[in-house]
């Protein structure tokens, strides 16, 4: 069962190496490591950490993110270089944490159909242990002039309903999410997204919105989800 | 890694470089909105002063884009045309020697401008059109062979990630190089650059500057564009019209490393730097010694 759930943007710039002398959005760092924390405190044993990436499938839970192949002279522990970023940042959040228990990197891949995301959500959410997602995923790289997808108009519509759904705990809306458009929009987190609807919708969670922005043409979002559940 | 190969002779229209002599290409943009002082040379007349001005300053290449490299507004076939042949053939007119190059990533383009007097193609879109080298072997051409990773013309790198940029460099600008010499362009007539900022990040960037020796060590002769970039701009944390000191040591630094062409806004600036490095590797004579020579 899903006690609690965490979403978070997957962008490089979250590990803190990456960004040179600058801290550059410490409140958006802030902000994730607050959802963490929150989700912690719902005592999962096991935290899935969900991400898109260019296939489907289960990453073995060890795995770090390799900070080299964003910046070459990066230094820190080993990675591994073919883990999924978005996996790897989360990986990253929850070590930062200091959660050391049981955890599943599930990868979902980025042109998986809709209800082959949802349907994956279900199958996490089955097992009787208390178990916390994560979920790491990003609105829009089209949201301004200076966006890596430049603007497109229909981009800030896009992520305020996807916003409102998670507001209103009406996960069921990201079902609903269109993949074509969210692949002309560059919102990546899209089947992340529908992968958080499998596994919760039916429980109508409270959400916390503690951090909602577009800094560099990405939008970002990060929020706890919480459940009625004891 | 393997052995370096020696560089040869490089050709670009009439004109024979040895591996000693150090290239300005000079930028000149026919756009309303290009990143660095846009604008500057959209007036035709305007466009024309600068390449006197630039050839004055030492510049050995004239490089002619009419599309800039973010995304905007759309320019197409025809109007990039329109932008660029026609005052092509005229800088031709005016200078029937100097080199003269088109920024373009389109074989209908590099066709209309090859026949006006272009004598290498700045393809640097990274062979998005493969028809692009056909255009510059028909016309004996040159064609300068880009990186940019899965990039397309006209967009930004979005969260790039590589296992080793320069092993990625090296595979597309060595596959794109004997794809043109295939296609017929004189090997002596291609060119190869790591297009710092396309398909990179700024770590990516200093990282191909850094080991910029793996590209020249291949012979081919390596095209630098640097000026006044992005990756400069985040390093030394200044907006475009601050980073000259910037784009100058980085071109130092791959002016040692054998890098041979440098696309630049600042010709003169860029002259100076090479020249004090040709003279440090004893490439060139200083200009004057009289130093303790009396």
């Amino acid at each position: 069962m899903i006690v609690a759930a965490a979403l978070c943007p997957a962008p490089p710039l979250l590990a803190r190496e990456l960004t040179g002398g600058d801290a550059v959005l410490p409140e958006l760092r802030e902000a994730c490591g607050e959802a963490i924390r929150r989700l912690l405190r719902a005592e999962p044993e096991t935290i899935a950490v969900v991400g898109a990436a260019a296939e489907t499938g289960l990453w073995d839970p060890a795995s770090r993110l390799d900070l080299s192949v964003f910046a070459p002279v990066a230094r820190g522990p080993a990675g591994t270089p073919e883990l999924p970023s978005s996996l790897g940042l989360g990986a990253l959040l929850l070590d930062q944490a200091g959660y050391a228990g049981r955890r599943i990197l599930q990868a979902v891949g980025q042109d998986e159909p809709a209800a082959a995301c949802v349907e994956l959500g279900e199958r996490l959410a089955r097992p009787a242990e208390r178990i916390a997602l994560l979920v790491m995923a990003d609105g829009s790289a089209r949201r301004s002039r200076r966006a890596p997808g430049h603007l497109d108009e229909r981009s800030a519509g896009f992520d305020a309903a996807v916003e409102h759904a998670i507001r209103s705990g009406d996960l069921g809306a990201l079902a609903a999410v269109d993949p074509a458009l969210a692949r002309e929009l560059m919102a990546t987190g899209r089947p992340a997204w529908q992968v958080l609807s499998g596994a919760m919708r039916a429980l109508r969670p409270a959400a916390d919105v503690l951090y909602a922005g577009d800094p560099f043409g990405v939008a970002y979002l990060v929020a706890s989800l919480s459940t009625a559940l004891p | 890694m393997s052995e370096p190969v020696q560089q040869a002779v490089l050709r670009l229209g009439t004109r024979s470089f040895e591996p000693r002599e150090r290239l300005v290409m000079a930028i000149v943009n026919r756009t309303p909105d290009s990143f660095y002082r846009p604008g500057a040379t959209w007036d035709e007349g305007a466009a024309m002063d600068r390449v006197h001005q630039v050839v004055a300053e030492g510049a050995d290449i004239i490089d002619i884009g009419g599309v800039p490299a973010a995304p905007g507004t759309a320019v197409d076939t025809s109007e990039e045309i329109r932008r660029t042949a026609g005052f092509i053939a005229a800088v031709r007119g005016a200078y029937p020697d100097v080199v003269i190059s088109c920024d373009t990533w389109r074989h209908e383009v590099g066709r209309a401008v090859c026949a006006a007097g272009t004598d290498l193609i700045n393809d640097s879109w990274g062979g998005w059109d493969s028809k692009l080298a056909e255009v510059a072997a028909e016309f004996g051409a040159g064609i300068v062979c880009a990186h940019v990773g899965t990039q397309e013309p006209r967009t930004r790198p979005f969260r790039v990630s590589y296992p080793d940029v320069m092993a990625d460099v090296l595979e597309q600008t060595l596959a794109l190089a004997d794809r043109a010499v295939a296609a017929g362009v004189d090997p002596s007539r291609v060119v190869i650059d790591p297009a710092h900022d396309f398909g990179k990040n700024t770590w990516h960037s200093l990282e191909v500057t850094r080991r910029l020796a793996e590209m020249t060590a291949t012979g081919w002769p390596v095209l630098v564009s640097l000026s006044n970039k992005d990756f400069i701009g985040e390093t030394l944390n200044a907006p475009p019209e601050g980073r000259l000191v910037g784009t100058l040591a980085a071109t130092a630094i791959c002016a040692w490393q054998g890098a041979r062409i440098f696309r630049v806004h600042q010709v003169r600036e860029t002259r100076q730097v090479l020249d004090m490095v040709s003279a440090i590797r004893g490439d060139i004579p200083p200009a004057r010694a009289v130093r303790a020579l009396g």
